[in-house]
């Protein structure tokens, strides 16, 4: 037993130290007016940082926007993620190109890959296609407001690299699941589209739950991609980057650590529901 | 070479008694069978002399000394597990030597003591192979090859022969008979296989929801098991029993079940006196029981219908019902029977046995 | 199987298919396209008048040779590879014990360890960026790698754990305990044979926490600041776009040579990255 411990210790110091100790400061922080500008250190100053921001409507623009992103992305993903694994889970002529071309997205860098998208979707120097593209863009500020272009372009890139992960990730689900489930269903039911519901969707549910819960997570907390292909243009703000705005340019640390905390609770409805869908109620086990 | 012995051995886990007051003294140079159903304790009681679980409650002694607290490494035993547990990243040699190595043995010593185990087993050849070259029986012999090079006090088999083919696990069985008559190693082996436990043990522990049923050598067990639960689980095919009421007087006492109605043979009479007016459990082995013939008694034969034949070539299986009870009778292959035929069989009197109904112990 | 008619196949299966592999493609080939475009076909007078948008007819190495001779790409480099190095080194180790830990032995809250680790690996950096940015300020490690070798374990060590826990639970416990008969202790088992067994394991964990440290942005966007000392992704982005001006040729040349390699090594262990992924959620 001793034992134990002492294996875990290495890994529980480095993360309590690294991860659970700055949560909690970070708590602390969000009650004071906390300013590394400031020259007196953090003040308590109770809840006030929670009460300016559920008055901003900034914040609740954020809010919106980022659920709103978030379950876009999410159903989209799953959707196109459910079509790619079961087209993969066929053989079939050039299915090793195909393969590629939905792995590749999820495999290359987000970070560099966000980069192509932005040059693809918006090139800002007259160049290529780009009076077409620029007519696109111009089009959709215009009607949305602006920003709503590169906005847009957040979205799609989510989705085609998350998609791309969901599909190769339901794939070795399904490559889990015994052939003779599916071939049993095959005889039981013409229908292609009520086996899908009765018997690959039932399968499939923890693999899905989990690629629902990565999925939302992520969206929730996407920061680097947004800030990427918007750079700065915060017209269509998620809370993410209203917190980066807050306090590494603005040195808010108090109101921001307040912020991003708005996100826990997004986190944990999340949480639970993943855990519903893992621990299925005893009829369901077996 | 040792004896081990187990005192008011106990395991508990959260919620599960697994192991209760087990006692039992495995003599020096003996072959012990384990045997039992699953989840019997008879796995977590090896394991426990192992050194892989801990002791709720006992004590476990192995020679002179007291094991409890010693780490499975200073026992001075060895394994030989079911799914062979050889170390995949080693060549059969090194799988071999390891636990020597370990022990820091002079390298000429090792080399001598591996060679001689292969030779005893028959795998010289494979000395150079991984593991995973190697067949299901190979595998077995190195497994067993692994235990023997370190010339232990006490050798442990978890049933050592359940990933075999039922035609190697015949052989194995053999061979591990032979390589213990040669060795003289204490040996403990547990087994949920009632006919390698009657073929390998001098003496055989029959176990079910972690008592001891009963211990005693494989005959013994066979022609007088304690309770109706070693009767049944001993034995293939199993015992046949049914419910009857004890009748009559003391000089003739009855047998009377539904659709069946035997005398009670003189032998057992004294004992079932007492069960007069109740009602009793009776056995009969399916090789005691036989078509009728002129010689036999009127009192000890029953009438039945033939429900299932089951010819197996030296000798028929016959699926009876008489009434409502199914029996099974071990008859000759000669016999020529078909379905729902009605047939006369006998008893062997001096075979029957009797259980109590509520205690099941036998009478 | 139905047979269908060829042309029906091929209308509705594989020219539907083919338009989507080029459409997921396309930003790739976008970007190769940049970046071995000559500067004089990427920054021209919007009206004028181009034959050939989707390819080119000068390709030229010119921005790779900037890549390296104008800016501190080299550097970029040198530090990108240093701290996932040695990061990936140190969560390996954490990730070692605490997934054999985890997997193996008995004790007391075991399964709430388990899944506080797996909670640990899902806090997003959006939730942590605020007060690590004030730990590393308060111990000067600000504008240093070891503020990144410090902070990417926060995310490496629970994945690292994660997937070496599902890899020690495959390995059959007889092996140890086997092991542990034969005249090892538990520690000698463990190193002696689970270890080496383990090894498709920790290479796979070595191998995903290397590029998870390669690809790591917002970290290392927050804590490093002079152009020399950044890592490639942050550098590309960073350095190569000017307020508005953007080195289109040099950023796309960035962009490959930064990430081919990881693209490369994914590609080829995503078999174990989702065996890993999957062997957790069987449980």
């Amino acid at each position: 037993m001793a034992t134990a411990y002492l294996l875990l210790a290495p890994a529980t110091v480095l993360l309590l130290g690294m991860l659970a100790y700055p949560l909690g400061w970070e708590v602390w922080i969000s009650f004071t007016d906390f300013s590394p500008l400031n020259d007196h250190g953090p003040r308590f100053v109770g809840l006030e940082n929670y009460r300016h921001l559920l008055a901003d409507a900034e914040f609740w623009r954020a809010v919106v926007v980022t659920v709103g992103f978030a379950a876009a992305t999410t159903l989209a993903k799953l959707a196109l993620g459910v079509a790619f694994a079961l087209l993969l889970a066929r053989p079939f002529r050039g299915r090793t190109l195909v393969f590629l071309a939905i792995f590749l997205p999820w495999a290359y860098p987000a970070s560099v890959s966000v980069i192509g998208w932005y040059w693809t979707l918006s090139p800002p120097i007259p160049t290529a296609y780009s009076p077409f593209m620029g007519t696109l863009k111009y089009t959709v500020d215009g009607a949305l407001g602006g920003g709503a272009w590169a906005f847009l372009s957040v979205t799609l890139f989510n989705i085609w690299r998350g998609s791309s992960f969901i599909g190769v990730f339901l794939l070795a689900g399904i490559n889990a699941v015994p052939p003779e489930l599916f071939e049993c269903a095959l005889l039981e039911s013409r229908s292609a589209w009520r086996r899908f519901w009765l018997v690959t969707v039932p399968l499939l549910r923890p693999f899905l739950a989990l690629a629902v819960f990565l999925s939302l997570t992520t969206a929730f907390a996407d920061l680097a991609n947004v800030w990427l292909l918007t750079a700065g243009r915060v017209v269509f703000p998620v809370v993410g980057t209203q917190a980066y705005w807050l306090a590494i340019k603005g040195g808010q640390f108090g109101p921001a650590s307040a912020l991003s905390l708005m996100l826990v609770p997004f986190l944990l409805a999340v949480l639970a529901l993943l855990f519903r869908a893992f621990d299925p109620p005893a009829e369901a086990r077996a | 070479m040792a004896q081990v012995l187990l005192k008011d051995l106990n395991k508990k886990y959260d919620e599960v008694h697994a192991v209760k007051d087990v006692n039992l003294h495995i003599r020096d140079k003996e072959f012990i069978v384990l045997v039992g159903p699953s989840g019997c304790g008879k796995s977590t009681t090896l394991r426990m002399v192992a050194g892989l679980e801990e002791i709720t409650a006992g004590e476990i002694a192995i020679g002179d000394r007291v094991v409890n607290d010693l780490p499975p490494k200073d026992r001075d035993i060895a394994m030989v597990f079911q799914n062979y547990a050889l170390y995949p990243h080693m060549t059969v040699y090194d799988n071999m030597a390891f636990g020597l190595k370990m022990r820091k043995f002079p390298k000429a010593e090792i080399q001598k003591r591996v060679q001689d185990a292969a030779e005893i087993l028959g795998i010289q050849d494979l000395l150079k192979r991984k593991p995973r070259q190697l067949s299901g029986g190979q595998r077995q012999r190195v497994a067993v090859g692994r235990a023997i090079v370190r010339h232990p006090q006490v050798f442990l088999f978890d049933e050592p022969l359940s990933n075999l083919d039922a035609k190697l696990r015949v052989q194995m069985r053999v061979e591990l008979k032979r390589l213990h008559d040669r060795l003289e190693t204490t040996a403990i082996y547990v087994t949920h296989d009632q006919v390698e436990a009657m073929t390998l043990g001098d003496r055989v522990v029959v176990m079910k929801d972690g008592w001891i049923q009963q211990v005693g050598e494989p005959l013994e067990l066979y022609t007088k098991p304690s309770n109706r639960f070693v009767a049944g689980f001993i034995g293939s095919p199993a015992m046949n029993f049914v419910d009857v009421g004890i009748q009559g007087s003391d000089s003739s006492l009855t047998a009377q079940g539904t659709g069946i109605r035997l005398a009670i043979p003189p032998v057992n009479a004294s004992q079932l006196g007492p069960y007069k007016g109740q009602r009793v459990t009776l056995g009969i082995r399916p090789e005691d029981l036989h078509i009728a013939a002129g010689g036999d008694q009127a009192g000890y034969v029953f009438d039945a219908v033939v429900d299932v034949v089951e010819p197996l070539g030296s000798e028929i299986l016959l699926d009876v019902k008489a009434g409502p009870n199914s029996l099974v009778a071990r008859v000759e292959p000669t016999v020529r029977l078909k379905v729902h035929d009605g047939v006369r069989l006998a008893v062997n009197p001096d075979r029957l046995h009797f259980f109590d109904m509520t205690s099941e112990k036998a009478i | 199987m139905v047979i269908e008619r060829p042309w029906k196949r091929w209308v509705y299966f594989y020219i539907p298919l083919t338009l989507f592999v080029i459409g997921t493609l396309f930003p790739f080939y976008w970007m190769l396209i940049t970046a071995i475009r000559p500067d004089a076909e990427l920054y021209r007078s919007w009206r004028a008048v181009n034959n050939a948008p989707f390819w080119t007819l000068h390709p030229t190495l010119e921005h790779f040779r900037d890549l390296f001779e104008k800016t501190t790409f080299p550097h970029w480099l040198w530090n990108t590879f240093f701290i996932a190095v040695i990061s990936t080194g140190i969560s390996l180790f954490c990730g070692l014990l605490a997934g054999y830990a985890l997997a193996r032995l008995k004790f007391p809250m075991a399964g709430a360890l388990g899944t506080s680790i797996f909670v640990t690996y899902l806090v997003p950096p959006t939730l942590l960026f605020i007060p690590l940015a004030d730990i590393i300020r308060n111990f000067q490690l600000g504008n240093t790698p070891w503020a990144l070798i410090l902070t990417y374990p926060t995310f490496l060590i629970p994945f690292c754990t994660w997937l070496l826990m599902g890899y020690f639970k495959t390995i059959p416990k007889e092996l140890e305990e086997c092991a542990r008969i034969d005249g090892a202790t538990r520690f000698g088992a463990m190193v002696r044979i689970i270890f080496p067994i383990a090894v498709p394991g920790i290479l796979s964990a070595g191998i995903f926490a290397f590029t998870l440290s390669w690809n790591e942005f917002i970290y290392a966007l927050v804590f490093l600041s002079s152009p020399e000392r950044k890592t490639v992704p942050v550098g590309v982005v960073s350095e190569m776009i000017r307020g508005d001006i953007y080195f289109w040729g040099q950023l796309m040349a960035g962009a490959l040579l930064g990430s081919i390699p990881v693209a490369l090594v994914y590609s080829f262990f995503v078999e174990y990255y989702v065996t890993g992924l999957t062997g957790s959620v069987k449980g």
